[in-house]
């Protein structure tokens, strides 16, 4: 079962991973000064949006406990919004943002009082049940949404700050810097939460519910505030990728693959750890690329697995680059039945074996 | 009025169909406490079987039933075996994601194999229908309704008079117990999924004739059974019978008096409805 | 002196089953009061009834002067009536500490008073040297210990123990012992679930004895001992 590694072996002072974090950013941030190319920092830029969805995610799921599968009503919502605003009545996107992650968080509360009374897996068919009403009303709705035509993003308008232009929104660097500075944000604020009292009581809550609420601890409010934070950070990640990608529509926006994608992000990682969604990230766009790519393929052939004339080579060339999901569905299955603790929680499984073998060793 | 009682009929019809996929999901509930999320994609596998016997070998889709259900109820036995074995004791949210992992392999290997387009099985009878006082009945949907009912009805002679069937019971009821009682409850998990896995295809090949088939056709069939489910009770063969019917007719009177676009929505509103003051459903026991 | 719990006609049904009925007695602040019984007389329910983890069905539970019954479990806690769980209920993925971290932060905001707390009552169960230890692998002594420490860090006036000495060795029983006449000492009332008789004689002030959920004798220790309805009812119960 995926579990979080246990917390003896995490550092009690924020000051080595804030320094971590920061420093990674600024590496980060050079990168445009000295990389130009465009599927490089189109690359960067789908990352950064899967840390900030994996660790939106591992807010609520993997400190909390509660796994939601219906997170892509909350991307549904910041994308939309904040399209809809800059399309039809011409908001500038920063300021369609803000009603973007009210909106969200609103919903958040809404559907957190609703649900969080429901346990285990009753509570993951439930938030699916709510992403879909979402997505069904989004699909519904023509004149606000366009319905499954889905909406163009056509001129986001310069961003100008004290008469200078900043930026066009043409090239890929102003989405680059706004995906590395969520990022960053996200990661900073699950440092912080994971040694506050939030993280404190949202792990109690996870580890046992009842013993938690015999604590003190009331359960409602705190799954509360997880989702409300978790779900702006969602919202803000699907803000961003709209406008980046430049089209919105129901199935891409608020489809149960973006869900399972998000909580995929979390496992493979290891949910409950900081780096975990950062690692999933990685793995799972470094995946998606090579699909698309067709270096599975290549790699396949290379290894002379198979032959690239034959009917399995071409097939599996025309058909294994939109193999995305069941690649997904694949991971999905095998980290849960092999590798629960995910990456990270692996790694510092064998480390602390490691550890405690060295340590009945010496004399 | 004969428009209220057409589309009551034809929803009590489709019921019986939900009610047959919605059994097979409370069965593999009962006996293993594990939610099957991938549930839709057996129907799925039953509609594509049910298509290729049509299209290859002219089997009537009402008669691939014999295949079909053998064929899936020894896929379903042994992805129990296989992977579903594995989790029994693992968080329950783990288990629904494993489940989840599997349905989107299913549905994703038949986008690769058959493509996502949409096809369609015509029988002589797809769209034969003959009236009843007043309402249209439409023939495939008639003959589905009493296939159902017939397997049902096995099903309940199964459970209630054989000795496997009465295991499968007490197994559901309390593993423990029955363990001390002798029975081999890790066979009767193989059995329960097996016998749940083919109870779904055979809705699937039920469908064929008037659904079109294309590989995600399976996920809405999903989210419906658990909504019959959940209504009737986790773990209640009656439930899930009485649950089926009720969201079939609810459906398709919401197709009429709210709008086809948001039928849907309609029913999955109600799942939470029934989630928030009902959870135990009609017929359950189990605590949410 | 008012008591400082009052239990008032506390009824609890399942369905058909009267696993309460009809329960009153009260307790003095600062002393210790074993609740005893056969199994399946109603002790835990009763416990549940009254930290508010479900209701009961009748009746009334009242808690330095203000009725709790209806309450929810972490409100009640905040009032300062904690419990331990029969079967022991650590955080397994988190360390020793961090428990009981999460039991202080009932009463501070701030993560690094509550961490001074917790090491506090660490000392007091003799835990503190397996602070970094993950809960979820000591051994059933040291959980029974870890789940007081997370309780008193709470900061109670009144404490609900379980079967506390379930499953322990005599060296853990008297360990345990000691814990209790300490925390009683220490101005706190307590109310204990025990099936040790020769513990529950040591400990308790007073004896109030459940039989088939319904209140069979109330007293000093020596009384109930040598109460003949007690004696029958324990008939075919292997007294310690």
């Amino acid at each position: 079962m995926t579990t979080p590694p246990p917390s003896s072996s995490r550092r009690r002072s924020p000051l080595a991973p804030v320094a971590a974090v920061l420093a990674a950013g600024a590496a980060l941030g050079l990168v445009p000064a000295f990389v130009s190319s465009p599927y490089a920092l189109h690359l960067m830029v789908l990352f950064f949006l899967s840390v900030i969805m994996g660790s939106a995610w591992n807010l609520i799921g993997g400190y909390g406990g509660q796994y939601s599968v219906g997170h892509a009503a909350y991307f549904g919502v910041g994308a939309y919004t904040v399209v809809v605003l800059l399309q039809f009545r011409q908001v500038a996107p920063w300021w369609g943002l803000v009603p973007a992650l009210a909106l969200a968080m609103a919903l958040a509360l809404v559907i957190g009082s609703i649900t969080f009374r429901l346990r285990g897996p009753y509570f993951v068919l439930a938030s699916i049940a709510v992403a879909e009403i979402v997505r069904l009303a989004a699909l519904n709705w023509k004149d606000l949404t366009n319905g499954a035509e889905g909406i163009l993003v056509s001129d986001i308008p310069p961003l100008v700050v004290g008469g200078k232009v900043i930026t066009n929104f043409v090239s890929k660097v102003p989405f680059y810097y706004s995906g590395l500075a969520l990022a960053l944000a996200v990661v900073l604020v699950t440092v912080w939460v994971e040694r506050s009292k939030l993280g404190y009581y949202l792990q109690a809550i996870r580890e046992d519910q009842d013993a938690a609420n015999s604590l003190g601890i009331p359960l409602t409010r705190y799954k509360n505030v997880a989702l409300v934070l978790s779900a702006s950070f969602t919202a803000w990640a699907g803000a961003l990728y709209a406008l980046y990608v430049g089209f919105i529509d129901p199935a891409t926006g608020i489809g149960l693959d973006i869900s399972v994608q998000i909580v995929l992000t979390a496992i493979i990682g290891g949910i409950g750890t900081v780096g975990g969604p950062v690692v999933g990230a990685a793995v799972l766009v470094a995946l998606s690329e090579a699909l698309r790519a067709n270096l599975v393929t290549d790699l396949l052939v290379k290894g002379g697995l198979v032959r690239e004339t034959s009917k399995v080579g071409l097939f599996l060339r025309e058909n294994l680059a939109h193999a995305h999901m069941l690649i997904y569905g694949l991971l999905v299955a095998l980290v849960i039945l092999f590798m629960p603790e995910g990456v990270v929680g692996a790694l510092g499984a064998f480390a602390r074996r490691r550890r405690q073998r060295l340590a009945r060793e010496a004399p | 009025m004969s428009l209220f009682l057409q589309s009551l009929l034809s929803g009590v019809l489709m019921g019986a169909v939900y009610a047959l996929i919605g059994i097979g999901l409370t069965i593999i509930f009962g006996v293993m406490r594990i939610i099957n999320f991938a549930h839709g994609e057996l129907v799925m596998l039953g509609m594509y079987l049910a298509y290729f016997l049509f299209t290859l070998a002219g089997v009537d889709p009402f008669l691939s039933v014999l295949v079909v259900y053998p064929a899936v109820w020894c896929f379903g036995a042994l992805l129990q075996k296989t992977v579903i074995n594995r989790v029994l004791n693992a968080l329950p949210q783990n288990q629904i994601l494993l489940t989840i992992g599997i349905g989107l392999i299913l549905s994703n290997t038949a986008m690769l194999l058959f493509t996502s387009d949409y096809r369609i099985l015509t029988t002589s009878y797809s769209s034969s229908s003959f009236h009843l006082g007043g309402v249209s009945v439409s023939v495939p949907l008639l003959g589905s309704f009493l296939v159902t009912a017939a397997v049902t009805a096995i099903l309940y002679w199964f459970l209630i008079k054989t000795d496997m069937g009465q295991a499968i019971r007490a197994t559901a009821q309390d593993r423990d117990a029955a363990q001390l009682m002798g029975i081999n409850v890790r066979w009767m998990s193989v059995v329960a999924t097996g016998i749940g896995a083919g109870l779904a295809a055979v809705a699937g090949a039920l469908l064929a004739p008037t659904y079109y088939i294309f590989p995600q056709v399976g996920q809405p069939f999903t989210l419906k059974a658990f909504v019959v489910v959940v209504l009737g009770g986790m773990g209640s063969v009656m439930g899930a019978t009485v649950g089926g019917i009720v969201i079939g007719a609810t459906e398709s009177l919401a197709a009429v008096y709210v709008s086809s676009g948001l039928k849907d929505m309609v029913v999955y509103v109600l799942f939470l409805l029934i989630l928030l003051f009902k959870p135990a459903g009609l017929f359950g026991k189990s605590r949410v | 002196m008012s008591p400082i719990l009052d239990i008032q006609n506390v009824s609890k049904f399942f369905g058909g089953l009267a696993a309460n009925s009809d329960v009153s007695f009260s307790v003095e602040p600062r002393t210790v009061v074993g609740l005893i019984g056969p199994n399946g007389a109603g002790k835990t329910t009763l416990f549940n009834c009254i930290t508010g983890y479900y209701p009961p069905s009748r009746g009334q539970v009242v808690f330095k002067g203000q009725r709790i019954d209806g309450l929810t479990p972490d409100r009640i806690c905040k009032l300062g009536m904690a419990r331990t769980w029969q079967k022991v209920r650590p955080l397994a993925k988190l360390s020793v500490l961090d428990n009981v971290v999460v039991g202080a932060l009932a009463r501070t905001r701030s993560v690094p008073q509550a961490r001074e707390v917790a090491l506090e009552q660490l000392k007091v169960v003799r835990l503190q040297h397996k602070a970094d230890h993950p809960a979820g692998g000591l051994p059933i002594g040291e959980r029974k210990k870890l789940e007081v420490a997370r309780v008193l860090a709470t900061g109670p006036e009144l404490l609900l123990l379980d079967e506390v000495m379930g499953g322990l060795n005599p060296a853990e029983s008297e360990e345990i012992i000691s814990l209790i006449l300490d925390i009683r000492r220490r101005g706190l009332t307590q109310m204990v679930i025990e099936h040790d008789m020769k513990a529950i004689m040591r400990i308790s002030d007073r004896v109030v004895v459940l039989n088939s959920g319904e209140k069979l004798a109330e007293g000093l220790p020596q009384e109930i001992v040598t109460n003949p309805a007690v004696i029958t009812a324990y008939l075919g119960e292997a007294v310690a």
